[in-house]
Protein backbone atom coordinates (compact mmCIF):
# COMPACT_ATOMS: atom_id res chain seq x y z
CA UNK A 1 0.00 0.00 0.00
CA UNK A 2 2.83 2.57 1.19
CA UNK A 3 4.63 1.96 -2.32
CA UNK A 4 1.59 2.24 -4.29
CA UNK A 5 0.45 5.61 -2.60
CA UNK A 6 4.49 6.31 -3.55
CA UNK A 7 4.05 6.03 -7.10
CA UNK A 8 0.49 8.05 -7.07
CA UNK A 9 2.49 10.82 -5.44
CA UNK A 10 4.82 10.97 -7.76
CA UNK A 11 2.41 10.82 -11.00
CA UNK A 12 1.07 13.96 -8.52
CA UNK A 13 3.91 15.56 -8.83
CA UNK A 14 4.70 14.95 -12.25
CA UNK A 15 1.85 16.05 -13.44
CA UNK A 16 1.04 19.14 -11.64
CA UNK A 17 4.49 20.64 -12.22
CA UNK A 18 4.43 20.13 -15.85
CA UNK A 19 3.70 23.53 -17.30
CA UNK A 20 2.00 21.96 -20.44
CA UNK A 21 -0.65 19.90 -17.93
CA UNK A 22 -1.75 23.24 -15.98
CA UNK A 23 -1.80 25.57 -18.78
CA UNK A 24 -4.18 22.93 -20.43
CA UNK A 25 -6.00 22.76 -17.56
CA UNK A 26 -6.61 26.74 -17.22
CA UNK A 27 -7.22 26.37 -20.73
CA UNK A 28 -9.82 23.88 -20.84
CA UNK A 29 -11.37 25.73 -17.83
CA UNK A 30 -11.49 29.20 -19.28
CA UNK A 31 -13.36 27.60 -22.47
CA UNK A 32 -15.77 25.73 -20.37
CA UNK A 33 -16.64 29.27 -18.68
CA UNK A 34 -16.86 30.96 -22.41
CA UNK A 35 -18.70 28.51 -23.59
CA UNK A 36 -21.45 28.60 -20.70
CA UNK A 37 -21.57 32.39 -20.43
CA UNK A 38 -21.83 33.28 -23.94
CA UNK A 39 -24.85 30.77 -24.78
CA UNK A 40 -26.40 32.65 -21.61
CA UNK A 41 -26.50 35.76 -23.01
CA UNK A 42 -26.62 34.65 -26.85
CA UNK A 43 -29.11 32.48 -26.13
CA UNK A 44 -30.87 34.53 -23.78
CA UNK A 45 -31.26 31.59 -21.63
CA UNK A 46 -32.75 28.10 -20.61
CA UNK A 47 -29.75 27.50 -18.07
CA UNK A 48 -30.21 23.42 -18.42
CA UNK A 49 -29.15 24.14 -22.43
CA UNK A 50 -26.15 25.95 -21.12
CA UNK A 51 -25.01 23.46 -18.60
CA UNK A 52 -25.85 20.86 -20.87
CA UNK A 53 -22.91 22.06 -23.36
CA UNK A 54 -21.34 22.44 -20.11
CA UNK A 55 -21.05 19.29 -19.44
CA UNK A 56 -21.02 17.63 -22.56
CA UNK A 57 -17.72 19.68 -22.95
CA UNK A 58 -16.63 18.11 -18.88
CA UNK A 59 -16.76 14.58 -20.22
CA UNK A 60 -14.63 15.87 -23.65
CA UNK A 61 -12.32 17.53 -21.37
CA UNK A 62 -11.71 14.88 -18.94
CA UNK A 63 -11.81 12.20 -21.47
CA UNK A 64 -8.63 13.46 -23.30
CA UNK A 65 -6.84 14.30 -19.65
CA UNK A 66 -7.56 10.39 -18.80
CA UNK A 67 -6.36 9.53 -22.00
CA UNK A 68 -3.24 11.74 -22.73
CA UNK A 69 -1.70 11.11 -19.09
CA UNK A 70 -2.72 7.62 -18.51
CA UNK A 71 -1.37 6.22 -21.51
CA UNK A 72 2.26 8.15 -20.66
CA UNK A 73 2.98 7.16 -17.55
CA UNK A 74 5.07 4.47 -18.20
CA UNK A 75 6.07 4.54 -21.63
CA UNK A 76 7.84 7.45 -20.20
CA UNK A 77 9.44 5.79 -17.11
CA UNK A 78 10.94 3.70 -20.14
CA UNK A 79 12.19 6.64 -22.33
CA UNK A 80 13.68 8.66 -19.29
CA UNK A 81 15.66 5.65 -18.40
CA UNK A 82 13.81 5.99 -15.02
CA UNK A 83 12.78 2.49 -15.19
CA UNK A 84 15.98 0.99 -14.09
CA UNK A 85 16.36 2.83 -10.52
CA UNK A 86 12.39 2.27 -9.96
CA UNK A 87 12.70 -1.39 -10.56
CA UNK A 88 16.12 -1.78 -8.62
CA UNK A 89 13.80 -0.78 -5.47
CA UNK A 90 11.47 -4.04 -3.74
CA UNK A 91 8.35 -2.86 -6.13
CA UNK A 92 5.76 -5.23 -7.67
CA UNK A 93 4.81 -4.91 -11.36
CA UNK A 94 1.45 -4.78 -9.62
CA UNK A 95 2.34 -2.16 -7.07
CA UNK A 96 3.91 0.16 -10.20
CA UNK A 97 0.32 -0.01 -12.61
CA UNK A 98 -1.70 0.14 -9.38
CA UNK A 99 -0.07 3.16 -8.20
CA UNK A 100 0.25 4.80 -11.82
CA UNK A 101 -3.65 3.87 -12.32
CA UNK A 102 -4.07 5.57 -8.75
CA UNK A 103 -2.30 8.67 -9.40
CA UNK A 104 -3.93 9.43 -12.68
CA UNK A 105 -7.39 8.39 -11.89
CA UNK A 106 -7.35 10.80 -8.73
CA UNK A 107 -5.99 13.71 -10.51
CA UNK A 108 -7.98 13.63 -13.46
CA UNK A 109 -11.26 12.82 -11.21
CA UNK A 110 -10.21 16.10 -9.64
CA UNK A 111 -10.52 18.34 -12.60
CA UNK A 112 -13.61 16.60 -13.04
CA UNK A 113 -15.15 18.25 -10.01
CA UNK A 114 -13.12 21.25 -10.99
CA UNK A 115 -15.20 21.64 -14.68
CA UNK A 116 -18.46 20.33 -12.53
CA UNK A 117 -17.77 23.25 -10.48
CA UNK A 118 -17.32 25.99 -12.84
CA UNK A 119 -20.23 24.93 -14.86
CA UNK A 120 -22.69 24.82 -12.07
CA UNK A 121 -20.85 28.28 -10.73
CA UNK A 122 -21.17 29.86 -13.91
CA UNK A 123 -24.93 29.07 -14.55
CA UNK A 124 -25.76 29.28 -11.00
CA UNK A 125 -24.89 33.15 -10.88
CA UNK A 126 -27.68 33.14 -13.53
CA UNK A 127 -30.36 31.62 -11.75
CA UNK A 128 -29.87 28.01 -12.83
CA UNK A 129 -30.71 25.97 -9.70
CA UNK A 130 -29.52 22.02 -9.77
CA UNK A 131 -30.53 18.98 -7.24
CA UNK A 132 -27.63 18.40 -5.24
CA UNK A 133 -27.94 14.58 -4.84
CA UNK A 134 -27.88 14.01 -8.27
CA UNK A 135 -25.63 16.39 -9.15
CA UNK A 136 -23.10 14.34 -6.67
CA UNK A 137 -23.84 11.01 -8.03
CA UNK A 138 -22.94 12.71 -11.35
CA UNK A 139 -19.90 13.18 -10.76
CA UNK A 140 -19.21 9.84 -8.82
CA UNK A 141 -20.35 8.02 -11.77
CA UNK A 142 -18.35 9.94 -14.02
CA UNK A 143 -15.17 9.66 -11.78
CA UNK A 144 -15.86 5.82 -12.62
CA UNK A 145 -15.72 6.61 -16.46
CA UNK A 146 -12.21 8.46 -15.84
CA UNK A 147 -11.01 4.87 -13.75
CA UNK A 148 -12.02 2.75 -16.86
CA UNK A 149 -10.38 4.86 -18.99
CA UNK A 150 -7.55 5.61 -17.26
CA UNK A 151 -6.80 1.47 -16.96
CA UNK A 152 -7.30 0.98 -20.07
CA UNK A 153 -4.78 3.41 -21.24
CA UNK A 154 -2.66 2.02 -18.67
CA UNK A 155 -3.12 -1.51 -20.07
CA UNK A 156 -2.47 -0.59 -23.72
CA UNK A 157 0.91 1.21 -22.73
CA UNK A 158 1.96 -1.83 -20.81
CA UNK A 159 3.07 -3.13 -24.25
CA UNK A 160 2.84 0.30 -26.60
CA UNK A 161 4.34 3.50 -26.51
CA UNK A 162 2.26 6.47 -25.13
CA UNK A 163 1.16 7.29 -29.08
CA UNK A 164 -0.08 4.24 -30.05
CA UNK A 165 -1.87 3.44 -26.62
CA UNK A 166 -3.63 7.03 -26.52
CA UNK A 167 -4.74 6.31 -29.75
CA UNK A 168 -6.08 2.93 -29.18
CA UNK A 169 -7.61 3.97 -26.17
CA UNK A 170 -9.24 6.78 -27.53
CA UNK A 171 -10.33 4.86 -30.30
CA UNK A 172 -11.84 1.74 -27.95
CA UNK A 173 -13.63 4.33 -25.53
CA UNK A 174 -15.14 6.31 -28.44
CA UNK A 175 -16.45 3.28 -30.20
CA UNK A 176 -17.97 2.05 -26.84
CA UNK A 177 -19.70 5.37 -25.70
CA UNK A 178 -21.02 6.08 -29.17
CA UNK A 179 -21.94 2.92 -30.45
CA UNK A 180 -22.54 0.45 -27.63
CA UNK A 181 -25.66 2.15 -26.74
CA UNK A 182 -26.74 1.41 -30.79
CA UNK A 183 -26.31 -1.98 -30.95
CA UNK A 184 -29.21 -3.59 -30.17
CA UNK A 185 -31.09 -1.60 -33.21
CA UNK A 186 -28.56 -3.34 -35.36
CA UNK A 187 -28.89 -6.91 -33.76
CA UNK A 188 -32.32 -6.60 -34.69
CA UNK A 189 -31.70 -5.63 -37.95
CA UNK A 190 -28.84 -8.14 -38.47
CA UNK A 191 -30.12 -10.91 -37.06
CA UNK A 192 -27.95 -14.52 -37.45
CA UNK A 193 -24.51 -14.81 -37.34
CA UNK A 194 -23.81 -10.99 -37.91
CA UNK A 195 -26.47 -10.38 -35.06
CA UNK A 196 -24.95 -13.20 -32.82
CA UNK A 197 -21.17 -11.13 -33.09
CA UNK A 198 -23.14 -7.95 -32.16
CA UNK A 199 -24.36 -9.49 -28.90
CA UNK A 200 -20.97 -10.48 -28.32
CA UNK A 201 -19.59 -6.73 -28.75
CA UNK A 202 -22.31 -5.21 -27.14
CA UNK A 203 -21.42 -7.79 -23.64
CA UNK A 204 -17.73 -7.51 -24.02
CA UNK A 205 -17.17 -3.35 -24.91
CA UNK A 206 -17.57 -1.02 -21.62
CA UNK A 207 -20.97 0.32 -21.49
CA UNK A 208 -20.18 4.28 -20.91
CA UNK A 209 -23.23 4.90 -21.07
CA UNK A 210 -24.95 4.21 -17.93
CA UNK A 211 -22.87 6.45 -16.41
CA UNK A 212 -24.17 9.16 -17.68
CA UNK A 213 -26.46 11.36 -15.47
CA UNK A 214 -26.50 14.43 -17.35
CA UNK A 215 -29.84 13.91 -18.56
CA UNK A 216 -31.39 13.73 -14.78
CA UNK A 217 -28.79 16.35 -13.79
CA UNK A 218 -30.48 18.86 -16.17
CA UNK A 219 -33.76 18.00 -16.56
CA UNK A 220 -34.53 17.16 -12.35
CA UNK A 221 -35.40 13.58 -13.18
CA UNK A 222 -34.43 12.41 -9.86
CA UNK A 223 -31.53 10.71 -8.24
CA UNK A 224 -30.76 7.07 -9.04
CA UNK A 225 -31.86 4.72 -6.59
CA UNK A 226 -29.01 3.53 -3.99
CA UNK A 227 -28.73 0.26 -5.03
CA UNK A 228 -29.00 0.82 -8.99
CA UNK A 229 -26.61 3.58 -8.29
CA UNK A 230 -24.33 0.68 -6.23
CA UNK A 231 -24.37 -2.05 -9.26
CA UNK A 232 -23.30 0.98 -11.60
CA UNK A 233 -20.44 1.26 -9.75
CA UNK A 234 -20.03 -2.31 -9.27
CA UNK A 235 -20.04 -2.86 -12.77
CA UNK A 236 -17.01 0.27 -13.51
CA UNK A 237 -15.02 -1.47 -10.66
CA UNK A 238 -15.73 -4.67 -12.52
CA UNK A 239 -14.49 -2.94 -15.65
CA UNK A 240 -11.31 -1.23 -14.45
CA UNK A 241 -10.52 -4.17 -12.25
CA UNK A 242 -10.50 -6.17 -15.61
CA UNK A 243 -8.26 -3.72 -17.67
CA UNK A 244 -5.77 -3.60 -15.08
CA UNK A 245 -5.19 -7.21 -14.60
CA UNK A 246 -4.59 -7.37 -18.19
CA UNK A 247 -2.36 -4.68 -18.02
CA UNK A 248 -0.63 -6.68 -15.28
CA UNK A 249 -0.60 -9.64 -17.20
CA UNK A 250 0.93 -7.24 -20.20
CA UNK A 251 3.44 -6.07 -17.68
CA UNK A 252 4.74 -8.90 -15.90
CA UNK A 253 7.22 -10.79 -17.89
CA UNK A 254 8.37 -7.86 -19.60
CA UNK A 255 11.95 -7.12 -19.81
CA UNK A 256 13.60 -4.09 -19.81
CA UNK A 257 16.72 -3.93 -22.71
CA UNK A 258 18.39 -1.51 -24.24
CA UNK A 259 16.18 -2.50 -27.88
CA UNK A 260 13.17 -2.53 -25.94
CA UNK A 261 13.39 0.78 -24.28
CA UNK A 262 14.62 2.66 -27.40
CA UNK A 263 11.50 1.02 -29.28
CA UNK A 264 13.89 0.10 -32.42
CA UNK B 1 24.78 -6.43 7.85
CA UNK B 2 24.78 -9.54 5.85
CA UNK B 3 22.10 -11.79 7.01
CA UNK B 4 23.51 -15.06 6.76
CA UNK B 5 22.08 -16.50 4.11
CA UNK B 6 24.87 -17.50 1.55
CA UNK B 7 26.48 -15.64 -1.19
CA UNK B 8 25.97 -12.15 -1.97
CA UNK B 9 25.22 -13.11 -5.78
CA UNK B 10 25.40 -16.54 -7.12
CA UNK B 11 25.21 -16.53 -11.10
CA UNK B 12 25.31 -20.19 -12.12
CA UNK B 13 25.27 -21.62 -15.79
CA UNK B 14 24.09 -17.75 -16.62
CA UNK B 15 23.12 -17.35 -20.43
CA UNK B 16 21.04 -14.63 -22.24
CA UNK B 17 21.01 -14.18 -25.99
CA UNK B 18 18.91 -11.57 -27.66
CA UNK B 19 17.03 -11.91 -31.44
CA UNK B 20 18.53 -9.48 -33.23
CA UNK B 21 18.60 -9.21 -36.76
CA UNK B 22 19.06 -12.04 -38.98
CA UNK B 23 20.36 -13.92 -35.66
CA UNK B 24 20.92 -13.47 -32.41
CA UNK B 25 23.04 -11.71 -29.86
CA UNK B 26 25.00 -13.96 -27.03
CA UNK B 27 25.15 -11.25 -24.40
CA UNK B 28 25.95 -14.02 -21.69
CA UNK B 29 27.67 -17.27 -22.15
CA UNK B 30 27.16 -19.50 -19.35
CA UNK B 31 28.40 -17.28 -16.54
CA UNK B 32 29.25 -18.47 -13.46
CA UNK B 33 30.24 -16.01 -10.45
CA UNK B 34 29.87 -15.95 -6.77
CA UNK B 35 30.73 -12.86 -5.11
CA UNK B 36 31.16 -13.22 -0.74
CA UNK B 37 29.67 -11.40 1.31
CA UNK B 38 31.77 -8.29 2.57
CA UNK B 39 33.74 -8.39 -0.79
CA UNK B 40 34.75 -5.43 -2.93
CA UNK B 41 34.19 -6.93 -6.58
CA UNK B 42 35.47 -5.18 -9.66
CA UNK B 43 33.78 -6.34 -12.38
CA UNK B 44 35.88 -5.45 -15.96
CA UNK B 45 35.69 -6.52 -19.46
CA UNK B 46 36.19 -4.63 -22.57
CA UNK B 47 32.96 -2.81 -24.21
CA UNK B 48 30.30 -5.08 -25.40
CA UNK B 49 31.76 -8.05 -23.04
CA UNK B 50 27.99 -8.10 -20.98
CA UNK B 51 28.46 -6.52 -17.70
CA UNK B 52 25.44 -4.30 -17.81
CA UNK B 53 23.55 -7.76 -18.86
CA UNK B 54 25.16 -9.34 -15.86
CA UNK B 55 23.63 -6.71 -13.81
CA UNK B 56 20.19 -6.46 -15.34
CA UNK B 57 19.93 -10.06 -14.63
CA UNK B 58 20.79 -9.90 -11.07
CA UNK B 59 17.82 -6.52 -10.68
CA UNK B 60 15.51 -8.89 -12.91
CA UNK B 61 15.29 -6.42 -15.92
CA UNK B 62 15.90 -9.19 -18.06
CA UNK B 63 15.63 -12.83 -17.51
CA UNK B 64 18.10 -15.18 -18.51
CA UNK B 65 17.98 -17.26 -21.31
CA UNK B 66 19.35 -20.05 -18.88
CA UNK B 67 20.65 -20.26 -15.52
CA UNK B 68 19.67 -19.29 -12.11
CA UNK B 69 20.55 -16.16 -10.21
CA UNK B 70 20.47 -15.26 -6.84
CA UNK B 71 21.01 -12.04 -4.47
CA UNK B 72 21.31 -13.14 -0.67
CA UNK B 73 20.03 -16.97 -1.92
CA UNK B 74 16.30 -15.15 -3.34
CA UNK B 75 16.16 -15.47 -6.75
CA UNK B 76 16.17 -12.50 -8.89
CA UNK B 77 12.77 -12.49 -10.24
CA UNK B 78 11.38 -12.06 -6.69
CA UNK B 79 11.16 -8.48 -5.66
CA UNK B 80 11.64 -9.37 -1.89
CA UNK B 81 14.81 -10.18 -3.39
CA UNK B 82 15.71 -5.92 -4.10
CA UNK B 83 15.26 -5.22 -0.30
CA UNK B 84 18.70 -5.22 0.75
CA UNK B 85 20.00 -3.86 -2.63
CA UNK B 86 21.61 -0.58 -3.62
CA UNK B 87 21.93 -0.32 -7.31
CA UNK B 88 23.23 2.19 -9.78
CA UNK B 89 22.12 2.38 -13.29
CA UNK B 90 24.85 3.02 -16.41
CA UNK B 91 22.99 6.13 -17.20
CA UNK B 92 21.80 7.45 -14.36
CA UNK B 93 18.24 9.15 -14.57
CA UNK B 94 15.62 9.93 -12.77
CA UNK B 95 12.45 12.08 -12.03
CA UNK B 96 13.77 15.54 -12.90
CA UNK B 97 10.36 17.19 -11.74
CA UNK B 98 11.50 16.26 -8.08
CA UNK B 99 13.86 17.73 -6.07
CA UNK B 100 16.95 15.81 -4.61
CA UNK B 101 15.45 15.89 -1.33
CA UNK B 102 12.23 14.75 -2.49
CA UNK B 103 13.34 12.23 -4.76
CA UNK B 104 15.42 10.92 -1.74
CA UNK B 105 12.37 10.95 -0.13
CA UNK B 106 10.42 9.64 -2.52
CA UNK B 107 13.34 6.16 -2.83
CA UNK B 108 13.02 5.98 1.17
CA UNK B 109 9.04 5.42 1.01
CA UNK B 110 9.82 2.75 -1.34
CA UNK B 111 11.42 0.72 1.23
CA UNK B 112 8.64 1.47 3.81
CA UNK B 113 11.41 3.23 5.97
CA UNK B 114 9.45 4.97 8.72
CA UNK B 115 9.75 9.03 8.91
CA UNK B 116 12.59 9.30 11.62
CA UNK B 117 14.48 6.85 9.30
CA UNK B 118 13.90 8.30 6.77
CA UNK B 119 15.47 11.92 7.58
CA UNK B 120 18.39 10.61 9.01
CA UNK B 121 18.90 8.23 5.88
CA UNK B 122 18.66 11.17 3.25
CA UNK B 123 20.94 13.07 5.33
CA UNK B 124 23.33 10.69 5.69
CA UNK B 125 23.36 10.06 1.98
CA UNK B 126 23.34 13.62 0.63
CA UNK B 127 26.83 13.95 2.76
CA UNK B 128 28.26 10.63 1.56
CA UNK B 129 27.91 11.89 -2.37
CA UNK B 130 28.29 15.78 -1.60
CA UNK B 131 25.07 17.39 -2.49
CA UNK B 132 23.84 18.81 0.58
CA UNK B 133 23.64 22.29 -1.10
CA UNK B 134 21.67 21.61 -4.08
CA UNK B 135 18.78 19.16 -2.20
CA UNK B 136 16.45 22.02 -2.43
CA UNK B 137 16.66 22.21 -6.29
CA UNK B 138 14.96 20.39 -8.99
CA UNK B 139 17.26 17.35 -10.27
CA UNK B 140 16.27 19.16 -13.92
CA UNK B 141 18.84 21.67 -13.17
CA UNK B 142 21.45 19.57 -12.02
CA UNK B 143 24.63 18.60 -14.00
CA UNK B 144 25.67 15.61 -15.31
CA UNK B 145 28.18 14.87 -12.33
CA UNK B 146 25.25 15.74 -9.81
CA UNK B 147 22.73 13.39 -11.66
CA UNK B 148 25.13 10.69 -10.89
CA UNK B 149 25.49 11.56 -7.23
CA UNK B 150 21.83 11.59 -6.53
CA UNK B 151 21.36 8.13 -8.20
CA UNK B 152 23.71 7.05 -6.15
CA UNK B 153 22.38 8.82 -3.17
CA UNK B 154 19.24 6.96 -4.15
CA UNK B 155 21.25 3.78 -4.17
CA UNK B 156 22.38 3.61 -0.22
CA UNK B 157 18.89 5.12 0.54
CA UNK B 158 17.97 1.48 2.63
CA UNK B 159 21.49 1.45 3.69
CA UNK B 160 22.32 -2.20 1.36
CA UNK B 161 24.21 -4.97 2.30
CA UNK B 162 24.63 -5.34 -1.60
CA UNK B 163 25.71 -2.31 -3.64
CA UNK B 164 25.64 -2.79 -7.43
CA UNK B 165 27.32 0.04 -9.23
CA UNK B 166 27.43 0.19 -13.05
CA UNK B 167 30.33 2.42 -13.79
CA UNK B 168 30.01 4.69 -10.77
CA UNK B 169 33.07 6.88 -11.46
CA UNK B 170 32.09 7.84 -15.18
CA UNK B 171 30.88 11.56 -15.90
CA UNK B 172 32.70 12.04 -12.75
CA UNK B 173 35.46 14.71 -11.88
CA UNK B 174 38.28 13.80 -10.23
CA UNK B 175 36.80 14.82 -6.83
CA UNK B 176 33.64 12.63 -7.70
CA UNK B 177 36.09 9.67 -8.44
CA UNK B 178 37.52 10.06 -5.03
CA UNK B 179 34.29 10.49 -3.66
CA UNK B 180 33.17 6.97 -4.68
CA UNK B 181 36.23 5.66 -3.88
CA UNK B 182 35.71 7.06 -0.39
CA UNK B 183 32.41 5.63 -0.22
CA UNK B 184 33.29 2.22 -1.46
CA UNK B 185 35.77 2.23 1.34
CA UNK B 186 33.27 3.50 4.11
CA UNK B 187 30.93 0.54 2.76
CA UNK B 188 33.73 -2.40 3.01
CA UNK B 189 34.29 -1.23 6.27
CA UNK B 190 31.11 -1.30 7.83
CA UNK B 191 30.94 -5.28 6.03
CA UNK B 192 28.99 -4.26 3.76
CA UNK B 193 29.25 -5.93 -0.21
CA UNK B 194 30.25 -3.68 -3.87
CA UNK B 195 29.96 -5.34 -6.93
CA UNK B 196 31.01 -2.76 -9.42
CA UNK B 197 31.94 -2.67 -12.96
CA UNK B 198 34.18 -0.03 -14.69
CA UNK B 199 37.43 1.06 -17.47
CA UNK B 200 39.07 2.77 -14.52
CA UNK B 201 41.77 0.63 -13.93
CA UNK B 202 43.75 2.39 -11.67
CA UNK B 203 40.79 3.08 -9.70
CA UNK B 204 39.90 -0.41 -9.62
CA UNK B 205 43.27 -1.33 -8.35
CA UNK B 206 42.94 1.18 -5.61
CA UNK B 207 39.68 -0.13 -4.15
CA UNK B 208 38.63 -4.08 -4.70
CA UNK B 209 40.15 -6.97 -3.18
CA UNK B 210 38.32 -9.59 -5.93
CA UNK B 211 38.71 -9.17 -9.33
CA UNK B 212 36.61 -10.95 -12.40
CA UNK B 213 37.20 -10.32 -16.37
CA UNK B 214 34.45 -10.73 -18.32
CA UNK B 215 34.73 -11.36 -22.02
CA UNK B 216 32.01 -12.14 -24.80
CA UNK B 217 29.84 -13.02 -21.86
CA UNK B 218 32.37 -15.53 -19.98
CA UNK B 219 34.65 -14.83 -17.17
CA UNK B 220 38.50 -15.18 -18.17
CA UNK B 221 40.16 -14.50 -15.31
CA UNK B 222 38.69 -14.58 -11.51
CA UNK B 223 40.30 -14.07 -8.04
CA UNK B 224 41.73 -11.91 -5.22
CA UNK B 225 43.23 -9.13 -6.57
CA UNK B 226 46.73 -9.51 -5.37
CA UNK B 227 46.98 -12.63 -6.96
CA UNK B 228 45.70 -12.01 -10.17
CA UNK B 229 48.03 -8.81 -10.30
CA UNK B 230 51.34 -9.81 -9.16
CA UNK B 231 53.09 -7.04 -6.87
CA UNK B 232 54.60 -4.32 -8.79
CA UNK B 233 52.61 -5.39 -11.81
CA UNK B 234 49.63 -3.38 -13.24
CA UNK B 235 46.04 -4.12 -13.84
CA UNK B 236 46.23 -2.79 -17.10
CA UNK B 237 48.74 -5.03 -18.38
CA UNK B 238 46.88 -7.94 -16.87
CA UNK B 239 43.55 -6.89 -18.03
CA UNK B 240 45.30 -6.54 -21.88
CA UNK B 241 47.02 -9.88 -21.59
CA UNK B 242 44.19 -11.58 -20.43
CA UNK B 243 41.74 -10.13 -23.13
CA UNK B 244 43.98 -10.89 -25.67
CA UNK B 245 44.69 -14.42 -24.53
CA UNK B 246 40.66 -14.67 -24.53
CA UNK B 247 40.39 -12.98 -28.43
CA UNK B 248 43.35 -15.44 -29.12
CA UNK B 249 41.36 -18.68 -28.41
CA UNK B 250 38.07 -18.08 -29.10
N1 LIG C 1 18.54 -5.55 -26.07
C1 LIG C 1 19.59 -6.01 -26.71
N2 LIG C 1 19.45 -6.55 -27.95
C2 LIG C 1 20.49 -7.04 -28.61
N3 LIG C 1 21.74 -7.04 -28.14
C3 LIG C 1 21.96 -6.53 -26.92
C4 LIG C 1 20.91 -5.98 -26.14
N4 LIG C 1 21.41 -5.54 -24.98
C5 LIG C 1 22.73 -5.81 -25.03
N5 LIG C 1 23.07 -6.40 -26.19
C6 LIG C 1 24.41 -6.87 -26.59
O1 LIG C 1 24.94 -7.66 -25.56
C7 LIG C 1 26.34 -7.45 -25.46
C8 LIG C 1 26.70 -7.09 -24.04
O2 LIG C 1 26.25 -5.79 -23.76
P1 LIG C 1 26.48 -5.09 -22.35
O3 LIG C 1 25.76 -3.81 -22.36
O4 LIG C 1 26.15 -6.05 -21.29
O5 LIG C 1 28.05 -4.82 -22.36
P2 LIG C 1 28.95 -4.08 -21.26
O6 LIG C 1 29.96 -5.05 -20.82
O7 LIG C 1 28.13 -3.45 -20.24
O8 LIG C 1 29.67 -2.98 -22.16
P3 LIG C 1 30.12 -1.48 -21.80
O9 LIG C 1 31.44 -1.59 -21.12
O10 LIG C 1 30.27 -0.83 -23.12
O11 LIG C 1 29.08 -0.85 -20.96
C9 LIG C 1 26.67 -6.39 -26.50
O12 LIG C 1 27.14 -7.05 -27.65
C10 LIG C 1 25.37 -5.72 -26.75
O13 LIG C 1 25.31 -5.19 -28.06
MG1 LIG D 1 27.80 -1.50 -19.64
Amino acid sequence: MTRTLTVARVVWLDVIRRKDFYVLLILMALLLVALVSMNLFGLGGVTAYVADIGLMMSWVFTWILAISIGSRLLPQEESRGTIFSLLAKPVTRLELILGKWLGAWSIVSVATVLFYGLVFAVTALHGGRFPGWIVLQAIVLHAMVVAIVCAAALMFSTRLNSDAAATLTGALTATSFLLVPRIPEFVAQAGGLRGGLLLFLYNLLPHFEIFDLRMRVLHDYGAVSAATFMMVIGYGLLVTIGFLGLGWIGYRGKQFTRGSLSGY
Amino acid sequence: MFTGMGAAIEMRGVTVRFPSRGGEVTALDGLDLTVEPGQVFGFLGPNGAGKTTAMHVLLGFTEATAGTARLFGRDVRESIARQRIGYLPEHPDTYRFLTGHELLDTTARLFKLDGRTRRMRIEGSLEAVGIGDAAARRVATYSRGMMQRICLAQALINDPDLVILDEPTGGLDPIGRMDIRRIIGELRDRGKTVFFSSHELSEVELVCDTLAILCRGRIVAEGPADTLVAPGERLEKVFMKVIADAEASS
